[in-house]
């Protein structure tokens, strides 16, 4: 197995240092000085073994730096989605076409770096991945560029879609051994979605996998009327997805089927639209999928994280995959075969009719969008977007801030083959919560409301009893992990706009997040 | 798939926030906003995930815009009816249609900043040409729409089309020789005429664009009458505020059927789009501090930390939430909002049917 190298040391002189080699393995269990990709780890977990920021000493976190993207961004208030990368005591992260280089101790700008853009959806970008010295990011323009990570200089771009066709860019790489895995965005006309690995030195392709059957007699081409409508089905990689190293299984969450809204032209289950699916990490090959949303009409991607843990169930260990997916239902598959062990939901939602014998959800045909309208729930917003849940090994729980919605699903093109959308919702009302699931049963261990509605921000869990998210009311809140009680919060003024991170730097542990077009570093300063 | 997280704010509507100005972005600005009343609003509710270049170069008529920001909440803006209200009054007023362009020639502009900056802007005029040619000479094997049929491939998803820009692919393609069962041979169209062909193809690649002519609620009174009358004052429990012949007396000449579906469905942010529109009612809430006096007021805002008010001589007062301050919320839309687990959407027609009666 390769080895993944990556800095460790940033000197005075602010001269790299190659330093530790960190093995893939490793990237599961969560490391306490790097946060070397998306989620922290392979896992997706998003759970620090760090505890010096405890349910005991919170009320002494201290804000220690905070760094504005503001006037420099070159747009109008792009928010900070991304997770900052933490590699030798430097963060980098991301808004569209910017990537920036700051002190992980103070906040101090180290390089930025701007993609002249030439178009494409400017609506958030995720994030980075880094292989050794050096950086990846997408663009809105389709690009994969890859930066220096000593000081923001280009290496090389790649073109990784085509904008004419209205895809644009949006997701973190994931550098798994010697392969950087590239997902793609753009929903706007009936385009398959693509998931591909490219060479970490040269960018070259090495494989491509199709979430949609490109000919008649690929698998899954039997859950589409033709082979037009299957080609241009759709089915986005806009998440970043998780890895289990043992396995070598590449977990990957796919988006809506094409059209979105208006489905007649694509009748059929629609595979691997809105799917987890595992591959082989170094040939791209499908091994199983688990569909959460068959023949879906509502814009719900299950595109959320698949997070990876080992539980138990039945008395017996079981490797597991758990995905709070946008359409409201939770799931628990084993992640060796695609099994499913639980489907529950984590709000009440009003569209499905009970689950098919895998554990699939049975979609109710009713509650398609209608010409005088459907009232559905969760909305196209759905019960959870793309911002990242949490699963803490120490309670067992799945965290996941979640929102409870309605709105009024219309068909708009009522000819015989729409395309595009072809319809969409109107209106809306709606209620936010923090859930904690057991994964045993899937049911909410307990459920803490928040007041209003309308949250875009992840989840963090840690060893300190802790987990972190962000409210409607733009208050950053640390909760009891095993009882909800909120403990701790901050107000930024913005809504906390990306998942929280955390790490430990000469022995005092930092709280990282993002709201709006700031970088706030919380830290426990005190001895 | 959009991302964008969620909702309607319920909290703390109505009172008008002091918009905060960002500072102009620095090498962003390739045309600047209209500097105009709801300008800040517009920045604040959409500048979060949108650049200006989103609008700017767009025209198009208020009824577009209310469209488009009603699509825009769906995904999840957050503001409150009256910010909203707010931008779609500043993109109407500062953006409207284009002078002399046909009615759709706004989209053709691009929509959003979606594809690329590239893209080709749509000549209505040649497209118009554009669209006889292709009536007379590409229609029976390409469809109506173009988008294709048992004869013909579909054109709007061809890569050759998306390619093209003002004929610089179909043209070529053409010239090589395209079959033409009954039409003119490709490799005898001018280059004008081929040019116009693009224009009319790129329009129909517009069209199919989320901002196309398609995005329109058609038709939403297949209900009942009679039955949603029955569940306004039996099931529904509507009667209990609302009145046919008081306060509702002539809601249907004030609101379009959509409208009203919308409205009586999500009270707070249904129908925001019509100039004329009640604003909705606030959230209230009182507050009282252990052995001291209620003070009751338009909710501000409340989380689970604090909690603030404007009372009725427009005072803004805040205190922090303890086991010793009571805070009770009323909401005046909750009865709408617990008819959303209860309602079929049977009952949904057939009220929309009903209070379209209310001439």
């Amino acid at each position: 197995m390769r080895l993944l190298r990556t800095f460790l040391g940033f000197s005075l002189a602010a001269t790299a240092v190659f330093g530790q080699f960190l093995n893939p393995a490793k990237l599961q269990q969560p490391a306490t000085d790097t946060w070397p990709t998306y989620n922290g780890d392979y896992s997706g977990r998003r759970f620090s073994t760090l505890s010096k920021i405890n349910s005991s000493n919170i009320d002494s976190l201290s804000l220690a730096w905070v760094y504005r993207i503001g006037a420099g961004a070159g747009t109008l208030g792009g928010a900070i989605k991304s997770t900052p990368l933490l590699v030798g005591g430097i963060l980098y992260f991301t808004i569209p076409d910017h990537v920036w280089a700051v002190d992980a101790r103070t906040g101090r700008e180290v390089w930025q770096y701007e993609w002249k853009s030439k178009g494409g959806i400017h609506l958030g970008n995720r994030g980075v991945g880094i292989y050794e010295g050096w950086l990846y990011f997408e663009t809105p323009d389709c690009h994969l560029v890859s930066l220096n990570l000593k000081d923001g200089k280009e290496r090389w771009s790649k073109q990784v879609c085509d904008m004419d066709q209205y895809y644009y860019a949006s997701v973190a790489p994931i550098v798994i051994k010697n392969h950087v895995l590239v997902g793609v965005s753009g929903d706007d006309l009936d385009i398959p979605g693509y998931l591909e690995s490219r060479d970490p030195e040269t960018g070259d392709l090495q494989w491509r996998w199709y979430t949609v059957p490109q000919k008649k007699g690929d698998p899954g081409s039997e859950t589409w009327p033709n082979v037009d409508a299957m080609k241009h089905g759709g089915g986005m990689t806009w998440v970043p997805s998780t890895y289990d190293p043992e396995l070598n299984l590449i977990y990957v969450g796919t988006g809506n089927p094409q059209p979105v809204i208006a489905g007649k032209a694509r009748n059929g289950s629609d595979l691997f639209t809105e799917s987890i699916v595992a591959l082989d990490a170094d040939t791209g090959k499908m091994v199983w999928y688990f569909q959460c949303s068959p023949h879906d009409t509502h814009d719900w991607d299950a595109v959320q994280t698949p997070v990876l843990f080992d539980g138990e169930i039945d008395g017996k260990p079981r490797k597991l995959l758990a995905q709070a997916s946008r359409n409201g239902k939770f799931f628990v598959l084993d992640r060796t075969n695609g099994k499913n062990i639980v489907s529950s939901e984590f709000v009440k939602t009003n569209w499905a009719k009970g689950v098919d014998s895998r554990g699939q959800p049975i979609p109710n045909p009713a509650k398609e969008p209608q010409i005088d309208g459907a009232l559905v729930s969760p909305n196209q917003g759905g019960a959870v977007n793309w911002p990242p849940p949490s699963f803490s090994p120490q309670t067992g729980l799945f965290y996941v801030n979640a929102t409870r919605a309605f709105s009024e699903y219309y068909i708009f093109d009522t000819g015989d083959k729409p395309e595009g959308w072809g319809g969409n919702d109107r209106g809306g009302w709606g209620e936010s919560m923090l859930q904690a699931l057991d994964y045993k049963t899937g049911k909410i261990c307990w459920s803490h409301k928040w007041e209003g509605s309308g949250i875009r921000s992840g989840v963090l869990s840690t060893a300190g009893n802790l987990v972190f998210a962000g409210d409607p009311s733009n208050n950053l809140v640390a909760l009891n992990a095993k009882t909800g009680e909120p403990l701790w919060h901050a107000n930024l003024g913005e809504a906390v706009s990306n998942g929280p991170m955390t790490y430990e730097l000469d022995g005092a542990q930092y709280l990282v997040v993002g709201a709006g077009d700031t970088l706030y570093g919380f830290a426990m300063l005190s001895k | 798939m959009l991302s964008i997280a969620l909702v309607t704010a319920m909290a703390g509507c109505v009172t008008a926030q002091a918009p905060v100005a960002r500072p102009p972005a620095a090498g962003s600005a390739k045309q600047q906003l209209p500097d105009a009343p709801g300008k800040e609003t517009f920045q604040k509710i959409c500048g979060s995930c949108h650049s200006a270049q989103i609008v700017l170069g767009r025209g198009m008529t208020r009824e577009q815009w209310s469209e488009l920001v009603s699509g825009m909440i769906s995904r999840g803006a957050k503001g409150t009816q009256s910010q909203f209200a707010e931008v779609v009054d500043y993109l109407a007023t500062n953006l409207p249609p284009k002078e002399g362009a046909a009615p759709a020639a706004g989209k053709a502009l691009g929509g959003f900043t979606m594809g690329p900056d590239d893209k080709q802007i749509v000549d209505s005029a040649a497209a118009a040409r554009g669209k006889a040619l292709y009536s007379a000479q590409c229609v029976t094997c390409h469809g109506p729409l173009a988008r294709g049929s048992d004869n013909g491939p579909d054109l709007v998803r061809s890569v050759t089309v998306l390619h093209d820009r003002y004929g610089s692919t179909i043209g070529p393609f053409l010239h090589q020789g395209h079959p033409a069962p009954g039409g003119t041979a490709g490799t005898s169209l001018t280059d004008e005429q081929i040019k116009d062909l693009s224009h009319f193809l790129h329009q129909q690649v517009d069209d199919t664009l989320r901002s196309g002519p398609y995005s329109k609620v058609l038709n939403v009174l297949t209900g009942d009458p009679k039955a949603g009358e029955a569940y306004f004052m039996g099931a529904g429990g509507c009667n209990a505020c609302h009145s046919p012949t008081g306060d509702l007396a002539g809601v249907a000449a004030k609101y379009d059927p959509p409208t009203l579906q919308q409205r009586f469905l999500f009270p707070r942010t249904g129908g925001f789009n019509r100039g004329n529109a009640t604003p909705p009612k606030p959230v209230t809430v009182t507050v009282t501090v252990a052995g001291g006096p209620a003070v009751s007021g338009v909710l501000d805002q409340i989380d689970d930390f604090n909690v603030s008010l404007r009372d009725a001589s427009g005072e803004y007062r805040s205190w922090k939430r303890t086991p010793a301050v009571k805070v009770e919320k009323n909401d005046p839309y909750a009865a709408h909002a617990e008819l959303l687990d209860k309602y079929t959407d049977k009952d949904i027609h057939d009220m929309v049917a009903y209070l379209e009666t209310l001439k």
